[in-house]
C-alpha cells in the first residue's frame, strides 16, 4: 500500500514519464537449489520514476534486476509492463551491466550499434557524442579505461531510446572521481530523456543522489522504501543529504548489531 | 605537440634494438652453414652422407630451372591445400555443432575423441588397402590429420565464449544467425585459429609420410626417387622444400591471425 502511494506522490509532483514505462513486480519469488533469493517480493515503479536498490551483497537486490531484464525466470509471481510508447507497445528494456560488456572484436561505434540497421550511425554518432565519446569511435575497447567502457556501454543501451533502463551496479569499478562524473551523466540522459530507471547498487550515497525513491531489500523481501524529497541536483554536502545517508545506512547496518548483540 | 614528442624519441631508440635482434635471430643458421660447408670442402663430412650447400644450390638451380622442382612442388602443395580444405572444413563444420547443439554433443563427441586416440599413420596399411596408392589416400590421411585439431579447437572455442557476452547480445535482442555471427563466432576465433596453426604443422608431416610411402609425384616422390639413385644433393632440396613450405604455412597462419585478433593487444603487431 505504502509504495504504491509514494510513487503515485511522485508521478503527480513532477509529470515525467512520456519515455518511461511503469514496472509492476508481484509476489516475486526465487530460489536457487534451495536457497531462497527473493521470497513473494512485491515492487511498483511508476513510469519515468528512478528508483534505487539498495541492499548489502546477496540479498537478491541482483536477481531482482535480472528477472525484470527477463534473464532470469521467477518461479512464482509476476513482472508486468506498463503500455509504452513504442510501435507495438512492448517496452524497450536495457541492461548496463557491471562490467561494460562490450565485444572486443568490434570498433566502439560498431559496437554502439549492436543490433541496429546500419541506418542508424548518425544515431549512434550523436549518442556517443552525448557521453563525450565521439572522437573513440573508431578505437578498440581494449584501448579505453574502464570508465570510458562503461560510458560507451550507456551510449549502447541509449540509442535504443529505451523505456526502463536497468543498471546493474554499473559504477561499482571506477574510481571515485570518475563514479562521480558518471552519476552525472546518467542523472542528465534521465531527465532528459525521461526512461523508468531502476539503479542497484551497494553505495547509499550514489542512490540518494540519483533516486527518487531508494528501496533497501533484505533477505529478498523489500525492508524500506522511501521516497526521496531533495531538490536535484543533489549535493553530498547538505545537511538533509547527510542525514538521510545516515538514516538509510544505519537501516542496512541494523540486522548485523541486532546479531552481533545476543540481548 | 609535446606529448607526442617522447614517443618518438622512444620508437627511434627502439628501432635499432629490433634490427638487432631480428639480426640474432639469423646468427645459429648461417654459423651452422658455414660450419657445414667448411666440412664438406676440407673432406670431414662424406658427399654420400651430406652432400655441401653448394651442391645443393645448384642442385635447386638444375631442378627449378628444368621446372620438375616446381611440378612436383606444385602438386604436393595441391594436395596439402585439398586435404586441408575438406578436413578443416568437416573439423570446423562439427567442431561448430558440437560446440552449439548439446544434443550434437551428446551424439558425436565420445565417438569423436575415441577416433581421436587413432594415429592417423596407423591407418596406412588400411588406407593403402581401400584406396590404393591413388590421389584419394594422400587426401584422407591429410584431412584426418588436419580434422582432429580444427575440431578440438574449434569445438573448445565455441564453449569457451564469454557467458557475459552471450547474455549481453541476447539482452539487446540478437539471436540465431546474428548471435552466432557477432559473438559466437568472432568469441571462437582465437581458438580456432589456434587449431588452424597446429594442423598446418600436421597437414605437412602426413603428406611427406604419405609421399614418402606411394606416389608418382609431388616432393615425397622425387625425395624418394633420388635416393634410389644415391643423389643426396636432391634429397636434401626436397627437405630444405618441406621446411620452406611449412614455414610458409606458419607465417600465412600468423598473418591471419593478425589480421583477425587485431582487435586484442597480445596480437596486435609490434611496429
Amino acid at each position: 500500500m505504502q509504495i504504491s502511494l509514494n510513487s503515485k506522490q511522485v508521478l503527480t509532483e513532477e509529470a515525467r514519464g512520456s519515455r518511461g514505462v511503469a514496472v509492476e513486480v508481484k509476489d516475486v519469488s526465487i530460489a536457487y537449489g534451495g536457497r531462497t533469493v527473493l521470497e513473494h517480493l512485491s515492487l511498483e515503479i511508476a513510469a519515468g520514476e528512478f528508483v534505487a536498490i539498495v541492499g548489502r551483497s546477496g540479498c537478491g537486490k541482483s536477481t531482482l534486476l535480472r528477472s525484470i531484464a527477463g534473464l532470469e525466470v521467477p518461479q512464482t509471481g509476476r513482472i508486468t509492463f506498463g503500455r509504452a510508447a513504442t510501435s507495438s507497445g512492448k517496452p524497450d528494456v536495457r541492461v548496463m551491466f557491471q562490467d561494460s560488456r562490450l565485444l572486443p572484436w568490434k570498433r566502439i561505434l560498431p559496437n554502439v550499434m549492436l543490433g541496429l540497421e546500419p541506418s542508424l550511425i548518425p544515431q549512434a554518432g550523436r549518442v556517443l557524442t552525448q557521453v563525450g565519446l565521439a572522437d573513440r569511435a573508431h578505437d578498440w575497447p581494449a584501448t579505453l579505461s574502464g570508465g570510458q567502457r562503461q560510458r560507451v556501454a550507456l551510449a549502447r543501451a541509449l540509442v535504443h531510446d529505451p523505456n526502463l533502463l536497468l543498471l546493474d551496479e554499473p559504477l561499482g569499478s571506477l574510481d571515485a572521481l570518475t563514479r562521480i562524473e558518471m552519476q552525472e551523466l546518467i542523472e542528465d540522459v534521465w531527465r532528459s530523456r525521461g526512461f523508468t530507471a531502476l539503479l542497484v547498487t551497494h553505495d547509499v550515497a550514489e542512490a540518494i543522489t540519483l533516486a527518487d525513491r531508494v528501496v533497501l531489500i533484505e533477505e529478498g523481501r523489500v525492508a524500506l522504501d522511501e521516497v526521496m524529497h531533495l531538490p536535484r541536483p543533489r549535493t553530498r554536502g547538505s545537511a538533509r543529504f547527510a542525514a538521510l545517508e545516515e538514516r538509510i545506512l544505519g537501516r542496512v547496518l541494523q540486522r548485523r548489531s541486532a546479531l552481533r548483540d545476543p540481548w | 605537440m609535446s606529448q607526442s614528442q617522447p614517443n618518438s624519441a622512444k620508437q627511434s631508440q627502439l628501432r635499432p634494438r629490433t634490427i638487432v635482434r631480428e639480426g640474432l635471430a639469423w646468427v645459429v643458421p648461417i654459423a651452422l652453414l658455414l660450419a657445414w660447408q667448411w666440412a664438406s670442402s676440407a673432406g670431414v663430412l662424406s658427399h654420400r652422407i651430406l652432400p655441401a650447400p653448394r651442391d645443393v644450390l645448384s642442385a635447386f638451380v638444375t631442378l627449378s630451372a628444368s621446372g620438375e622442382l616446381w611440378t612436383h612442388v606444385r602438386v604436393s602443395t595441391l594436395r596439402a591445400l585439398s586435404g586441408f580444405a575438406v578436413g578443416g572444413g568437416l573439423g570446423l563444420a562439427l567442431g561448430l555443432l558440437t560446440g552449439s547443439l548439446r544434443w550434437a554433443e551428446t551424439l558425436l563427441d565420445t565417438t569423436l575423441q575415441m577416433v581421436r586416440n587413432i594415429p592417423p599413420l596407423a591407418l596406412i596399411p588400411l588406407v593403402i588397402l581401400w584406396f590404393g596408392i591413388d590421389e584419394t589416400a594422400k587426401l584422407f590421411l591429410v584431412s584426418l590429420g588436419v580434422f582432429f585439431p580444427i575440431y578440438i579447437n574449434t569445438y573448445h572455442g565455441i564453449r569457451s565464449v564469454d557467458r557475459g557476452l552471450l547474455e549481453m547480445g541476447k539482452s539487446y535482442g540478437l539471436s540465431g544467425w546474428p548471435l552466432y555471427r557477432e559473438i559466437i563466432l568472432p568469441g571462437a576465433l582465437p581458438s580456432i585459429l589456434v587449431g588452424v596453426r597446429f594442423s598446418l604443422g600436421f597437414m605437412w608431416v602426413i603428406l611427406i609420410v604419405a609421399e614418402t610411402i606411394s606416389a608418382r609425384s609431388g616432393i615425397g616422390y622425387m625425395t624418394m626417387n633420388a635416393r634410389e639413385f644415391m643423389q643426396t644433393d636432391v634429397m636434401l632440396v626436397g627437405v630444405l622444400m618441406y621446411a620452406l613450405l611449412g614455414k610458409l604455412a606458419d607465417l600465412l597462419a600468423k598473418g591471419l591471425e593478425r589480421y583477425w585478433l587485431r582487435w586484442n593487444p597480445a596480437y596486435q603487431a609490434a611496429h
